[in-house]
């Protein structure tokens, strides 16, 4: 989860508004489909393209955004992050393919919202990204360490220790 | 006597610039998207990158890893890639004005119809004018092992499947200029990695390359 294809951003189509009420925006959102990435989105991603560091000579900042895989269904994804939601005291509005949550209380730079897409690779491989909608980014990195992270690791997938491919069904 | 005024002329700005393969900013900023400021900065970087191991004052493939990955051995396609489409003359290293030439294809500016043909010579990685069914393979495996994912040969080939049924309306197994075209009129956010955005603002957005100090955010 650490390698730089994680922190840059999976195209999407629909962007939020940062600064509006959460249950505003939660009307705003169009709840889509689950959007389906093709090959070049995916190979778009790689960090061949990412020519920053040739301007950059400070080590990068955290990026606010948090990508993963996973083969298990879409449903498990959402039941984590309403865990999560749970554990931290977090309002949550979901769609098929989409979370959201917020804290209750104002932070540093008010309500620390974020918000996971879950877009199908295939059907039965899915990328999630996770990003801060609004709030203070040093809390969101808190959040995203001390409960986010623990909580994935169940669901994240990485290749098997043994080296075998694994059989995916579709 | 002839010794120090070789040296003398060596340190002139002057002698230095054509030794780095200097050009005119004023016609690269008349041909590109940067301003002449900006070009002036791309070359202060663009010396401090090509002399990072090969002083010669061109960009060396090994330079361009090390820029890119802190690592001048680390091999990636993509980068590889991006490195033959910079190096225009085909001479193995990136001059001064293929560098500014070549960025400006990823600045927001840029037309759209640039960044959608710099996409597609950039994923024909044989350059045969189209990019082939196994060529989208190589690209999501190697996409894949630069991630550290491993996907099972017949995921990847439905992948291949599903995107080839959708780009190669003609049926013949790859991909033409004008079917990526409409590909990519389809879904946008294909040449996403084709715009960088802090481009536009290079001199405000990298300060510390430009002012040569340790400036904190």
């Amino acid at each position: 989860m650490d390698s730089s294809w994680f922190k840059k951003s999976v195209p999407k189509m629909v962007r939020t508004k940062q600064e509006q009420e959460f249950d505003e925006t939660s009307e705003k959102i169009t709840w889509k489909q689950t959007e389906t990435l093709n090959a070049f989105h995916i190979i778009s991603l790689s960090e061949g393209f990412d020519l920053s560091p040739l301007f950059e000579e400070k080590k990068r900042e955290e990026k606010e955004e948090l990508r993963f895989a996973t083969t298990l269904p879409a449903s498990s994804v959402i039941s984590t992050l309403e865990e999560v939601a749970k554990a931290g005291k977090f309002r949550i509005k979901k769609s098929d393919s989409m979370v959201r949550l917020q804290g209750e209380e104002s932070g540093r730079k008010g309500k620390l919202a974020i918000a996971a897409e879950i877009f199908a690779v295939t059907p039965s491989f899915l990328v999630v990204e996770v990003k801060k909608d609004s709030g203070d980014t040093l809390e969101y990195n808190q959040f995203c360490s001390k409960e986010l992270r623990p909580a994935l690791k169940d669901i994240v997938w990485t290749s098997p220790v043994d080296g075998s491919t694994q059989r995916l069904l579709d | 006597m002839r010794r120090f005024l070789h040296c003398f002329c060596l340190m002139s700005s002057k002698v230095d610039r054509h030794r780095f393969g200097y050009e005119d900013p004023t016609i690269l900023a008349s041909e590109t998207a940067f301003t002449v400021n900006e070009v002036e900065a791309l070359y202060d970087l663009y010396k401090k990158l090509s002399s990072s191991i090969i002083k010669d004052g061109l960009l060396h493939k090994e330079e361009f890893q090390l820029a890119l990955f802190r690592s001048s051995s680390k091999q990636n396609l993509f980068a590889d890639r991006v490195f033959d489409l910079f190096d225009i003359k085909r001479n193995g290293v990136i001059e001064f004005g293929e560098f500014v030439r070549s960025l400006s294809i990823f600045h927001p500016n840029a037309s759209e119809a640039e960044k959608i043909s710099f996409a597609f010579r950039l994923y024909d990685l044989r350059q045969t004018g189209y990019i082939e069914r196994d060529e989208v393979k190589e690209m999501v495996s190697a996409l894949l092992s630069e991630s550290d994912l491993e996907l099972s040969d017949d995921v990847i080939e439905s992948i291949v499947d599903k995107t080839m049924v959708e780009a190669d309306l003609k049926g013949d197994g790859k991909i033409d200029q004008e079917e990526w075209k409409e590909f990519v009129a389809k879904h946008p956010s294909l040449i996403k990695n084709m715009t960088l955005p802090y481009l536009k603002d290079i001199t405000i957005q990298f300060p510390s390359f430009v002012l040569n100090t340790e400036v904190k955010d």
